[in-house]
């Protein structure tokens, strides 16, 4: 928002919004807000059978996948999978599968806080 | 050179597009626009065109492809009519929130129920709210004109607002008048290409539409209230650099006909401005001294400039081609945003409204006659009896 606005209706500053609300996008991740906890089903992959297509990487809607280039390896992000199953689904070798949070030593994160 | 040639509304939008250098075009058919990207597709194939053409699944995937091919820094342009225009309703707000400035290109038609082609302004002016640059043109070349204008006003840094390029269903878009196009190079000049000060860039990468605080509500409101008091003036400019370059000559918000001595006058917006010319000039044969304004922006409402001209007359008809079931008069929409301007006026001269001109109906010269006894009748009293009249069936 322009200074003169912000002048003009002596806007406080922590209500000073840039332009369309738009941000600078966060580039490392944010672990005020772990969203792991929702999850009740886990991808599990076998990396035998990958083929490293990145299939989950590019459909993942929570960027949980990555390429592990040096171990070249599919790394999964327990802080952010909410278990939607949508890289089970489109996985052209069937190596992901769906298995229950709850078999997990340590399934389900918690918070220490209620968000 | 410019070039002449006769073409229909929609395809004269579709030259519009190009010429302005569109980048991404989002397609989905719907009568009465789909003669547009019929148009665009055709010169896209042939390679006049140099743009990635998308088929969206509906309307409300053309729209989201539009904002998201603008917040990527693409010129982007769209369209739609009638009901499709309602379908994609939710992708207006943060289109014009993110301050995305693509174009929508709407032939309007009436919405459903039950399946009307006809023209009717309502698609569009239901999304009036909404935060984009809105405006009817009269005939095609006014199209191709404003299609090349609102990119340049939409685009400018101190607005950065989305755009509804509107033309009436079938009586604009689909009956052909002489358009001169004008050549690349002198629309090269006077549009640049466009700057997005945010774009989606992966090594400088942005959020859009975060989460906020209620208390953050009014600030951001207030920044996208802004961005429209600014708009009038960039408007002024860019049409008055459009005239200079192209030898044409619009105002920018208002066109007056025949109205230095006019007792009333008609007030509307778009195609329909033809007709009432002629019936103008049918009246005025007979003594009568009818007069017409015609609104060439409906948002952001050019508040001053109609009071200042409306306060002139003895008596103002809005012909509405729109509906606003319920609202405060009970008929259309011109007359809520007119009374409204003339609030302050001393004096303002009485107000009434035709519904006319609804479900793809001409207004027909006869409807302007016995608009026009109104008008005068209202002209003598000094007041309306009624504020609304449906021109099809309320006898006068």
């Amino acid at each position: 928002m322009s200074k003169k606005y912000c002048e003009k209706f002596n806007i406080p500053k922590h209500l000073q919004v840039p332009l369309g609300a738009v941000l600078p996008a966060n580039k490392k991740e944010n672990k005020g807000m772990i969203t792991g906890n929702w999850r009740t089903v886990r991808p599990v992959i076998d990396h035998e059978a990958c083929t490293l297509c990145l299939n989950c990487f590019l459909f993942c809607p929570d960027a949980t996948w990555h390429l592990d280039e040096k171990e070249e390896k599919m790394v999964w992000n327990a802080d952010y999978c909410k278990g939607c199953l949508i890289c089970e689904n489109e996985c052209p070798v069937d190596c992901i599968s769906a298995v229950n949070e709850l078999e997990f030593k340590g399934g389900v994160v918690r918070l220490e806080k209620p968000f | 050179m410019a070039k002449e040639m006769f073409l229909a509304g929609c395809s004269s939008a579709a030259y519009g597009a190009m010429l302005s250098r569109v980048e991404v075009i989002s397609s989905y058919p719907i009568r009465p626009y789909t003669g547009i990207m019929m148009e665009l597709s055709k010169l896209v194939a042939n390679g006049e065109l140099d743009a990635e053409f998308v088929h969206g699944e509906g309307e409300h995937a053309q729209v989201s492809i539009a904002y998201g091919a603008s917040a990527a820094g693409a010129r982007a342009y769209t369209g739609s009519s009638g009901v499709g225009v309602t379908y994609a309703m939710e992708c207006y707000s943060p289109a014009a929130g993110g301050r995305l400035p693509c174009q929508m290109a709407i032939a309007d038609r009436a919405l459903d129920p039950p399946g009307d082609f006809g023209s009717e302004h309502t698609d569009v002016m239901s999304a009036r709210d909404q935060g984009w640059i809105m405006g009817w043109a009269a005939d095609p070349q006014e199209v191709l004109d404003n299609t090349i204008m609102y990119f340049k006003i939409g685009e400018d840094a101190r607005v950065l607002l989305p755009q509804f390029c509107c033309q009436d269903g079938y009586f604009v878009s689909h009956i052909p008048g002489k358009v001169s196009i004008p050549d690349q190079k002198a629309v090269d000049e006077y549009l640049p290409p466009f700057n997005n000060p945010h774009p989606l860039d992966p090594t400088k990468p942005v959020s859009h539409g975060p989460q906020i605080f209620p208390d953050q509500g009014p600030a951001i409101d207030l920044q996208r209230a802004q961005a429209f008091i600014d708009t009038p003036k960039v408007i002024e400019e860019a049409v008055a650099d459009f005239n200079k370059q192209f030898g044409r000559n619009y105002d920018p918000f208002l066109e007056e006909y025949m109205t230095d001595d006019a007792e009333f006058v008609f007030f509307l917006q778009g195609g329909h401005a033809r007709t009432a010319r002629f019936a103008v000039n049918h009246l005025r044969e007979k003594g009568v001294k009818a007069g017409m304004v015609r609104l060439r922006f409906m948002r952001p409402f050019p508040t001053e400039a109609v009071a200042e001209s409306l306060s002139k007359f003895k008596a103002v008809g809005t012909i509405e081609t729109s509906t606003s079931y319920g609202g405060a008069m009970k008929g259309g929409n011109l007359i809520h945003e007119v009374r409204s301007a003339l609030y302050d006026v001393p004096n303002p001269p009485p107000v009434t409204s035709f519904m006319a001109g609804l479900g793809g109906e001409v207004v027909s010269l006869e409807e302007f006659y016995s608009m026009a006894k109104v008008l005068t009748q209202a002209a003598k009293d000094g007041k309306v009896d009624q504020y609304v009249y449906w021109v099809n069936f309320d006898k006068v």
